[in-house]
């Protein structure tokens, strides 16, 4: 009789310790896809911006500086490798991509064309899906990151040689996540 | 109210109404047991059966048949590259597989979501919401309904539909026992009389019951869609914006069935709806509040 319980009693603690393993294994593999994801949508609006910076050339010759923050920003964002820089080549790169639609602005003739306009829809979907990859990866970060600090899961954390990750965080005083002014 | 909490909450609804669904099932054939006696205990797994039956053929082939019953057409990417552009979005920042996309030609705004699980979902908008909305609320829609893919609102509805079936089919049949006077075979044996009472009452009540508790299951998850939604985009202005659109409309969708009326994000039978308790969406005036709110906290 006792050696059932004795037997059941380790079956549980076996199953037990799989399940914290494998919980901590596979939000680890989340947020590796959750970051090439980040990696596919940043490389996708880098592909974008020959064409959209040909495309404004065209129309507005005389605006050299506003080009050169976007090539810089470009050249920047396909070279970082680790997530920091990653994330702050991101962000150079929003705000200089915004400088340029904003050159946009003054061009009636560009406006109108319908080559501008469906950069312009691709350039404003790539946006909000890196965006939204980087939100995602966040979220998954913290998921993993909550695991590997709390009880029990914190404990198989080295020997699942799984370790906290780092936040992606873009510096953008624009940022959609930043407080709305309300009267 | 934050989103977190208000999915919390509608998740917590939903287990409660299911829970009082099973309680219902239970009450009811137990005064089947008190009127009829033992002898009817037979008739409890067929009504199940042909529940289950008639329910989860429709479940396994939820995106085929919807789309029959809808009119919905299936489009590719090239037909629609912006529409699909704003669905890729909803899947990166979700997590979910791309589902299919189907269009119903019609002028009322409205959309829907199907299928049984994530990879097989299926989501439609008519022709009319892609040209009323700007992008933010196409967003928002979009959102609302891949929430619904990510909650599994189609196995939800699907085992409200089964227990509130079977409800109906058991007290259907126990009634028409009662009016040709089977049964009760042990008449003398069984005599309180307030227990009888009681029983017949279940029995008469019990459908109504169940429906009722349908409904409400139905609107819990119109309202988790909704948060689960701003848990996707962060942006509940979006959904908010579309929902006024939605709101400010009079057109309904010109519905081949009924029997799907509940899947579209906008109630196509708001005009016929008696009251409150009966509908299967919560009011629209109610969500854009609920969504005001989460506004005001971002």
């Amino acid at each position: 009789m006792e050696i059932f319980v004795v037997l059941s009693v380790i079956a549980l603690l076996a199953i037990f310790f799989v399940a914290q393993y494998n919980r901590l294994i596979r939000l680890n593999i989340s947020v590796n896809e959750a970051w090439a994801q980040i990696e596919v949508q940043l490389k996708r609006r880098t592909d974008l911006i020959p064409n959209l910076v040909e495309t404004v050339k065209g129309y507005a010759k005389h605006e050299q500086s506003t080009f050169d923050a976007v090539v810089a920003a470009r050249a920047k964002a396909t070279s970082a490798s680790s997530v920091a820089d990653v994330a702050a080549a991101d962000g150079m790169l929003t705000q200089a991509l915004r400088g340029l639609l904003a050159v946009a602005e003054a061009y009636p003739d560009l406006k109108a064309s319908t080559n501008f306009l469906s950069l312009q829809e691709e350039l404003s979907t790539t946006e909000n899906k890196v965006a939204f990859s980087r939100q995602f990866y966040n979220d998954n970060v913290r998921s993993l990151n909550t695991a590997v600090k709390t009880v029990p899961t914190n404990f198989f954390a080295g020997f699942a040689k799984v370790t906290a990750r780092e936040f992606y965080e873009v510096e953008d005083p624009q940022d959609r996540k930043a407080p709305n002014v309300k009267f | 109210m934050n989103f977190r909490t208000q999915q919390a909450a509608n998740r917590r609804k939903t287990i409660g109404l299911l829970v009082g669904m099973g309680v219902l099932m239970w009450l009811l054939v137990y005064a089947a047991l008190t009127y009829f006696g033992t002898s009817t205990a037979g008739i409890v797994p067929i009504a199940v059966g042909i529940a289950l039956i008639s329910v989860w053929g429709s479940y396994y082939g939820a995106d085929k048949l919807v789309i029959t019953m809808t009119g919905a057409k299936l489009i590719q990417e090239s037909d629609n590259p912006k529409l699909f552009n704003l669905i890729q979005e909803v899947t990166i920042a979700s997590g979910l597989p791309m589902p299919k996309v189907a269009i119903v030609v019609d002028t009322a705004p409205n959309a829907f979501a199907t299928g049984r699980n994530p990879e097989h979902a299926l989501i439609a908008f008519t022709t009319g919401i892609l040209d009323a909305m700007d992008r933010d609320q196409l967003q928002g829609v979009i959102a609302h309904e891949m929430a619904h893919v990510a909650n599994r609102d189609t196995l939800v509805s699907a085992v409200a539909a089964t227990t509130a079936g079977a409800i109906a089919i058991l007290s259907d049949i126990l009634t028409r026992m009662m009016w040709f006077g089977g049964g009760r075979r042990d008449r003398d044996s069984n005599g309180n009389p307030i227990a009888l009472v009681f029983s017949l009452l279940i029995l008469i009540l019990a459908p109504l019951a169940a429906v009722l508790l349908k409904s409400a299951i139905s609107r819990k998850r119109e309202s988790l869609a909704d948060a689960t939604a701003v848990a996707f985009t962060r942006n509940p202005t979006g959904l908010r914006s579309a929902l006024e659109v939605l709101a400010a409309d009079s057109t309904v969708v010109r519905q081949k069935s009924t029997s799907v009326a509940h899947i579209w994000i906008e109630s196509p039978l708001d005009g016929k709806s008696v009251s409150k308790l009966f509908s299967t969406h919560p009011p629209i005036a109610e969500r854009i509040a609920v969504l005001k709110a989460m506004e005001q906290q971002s």
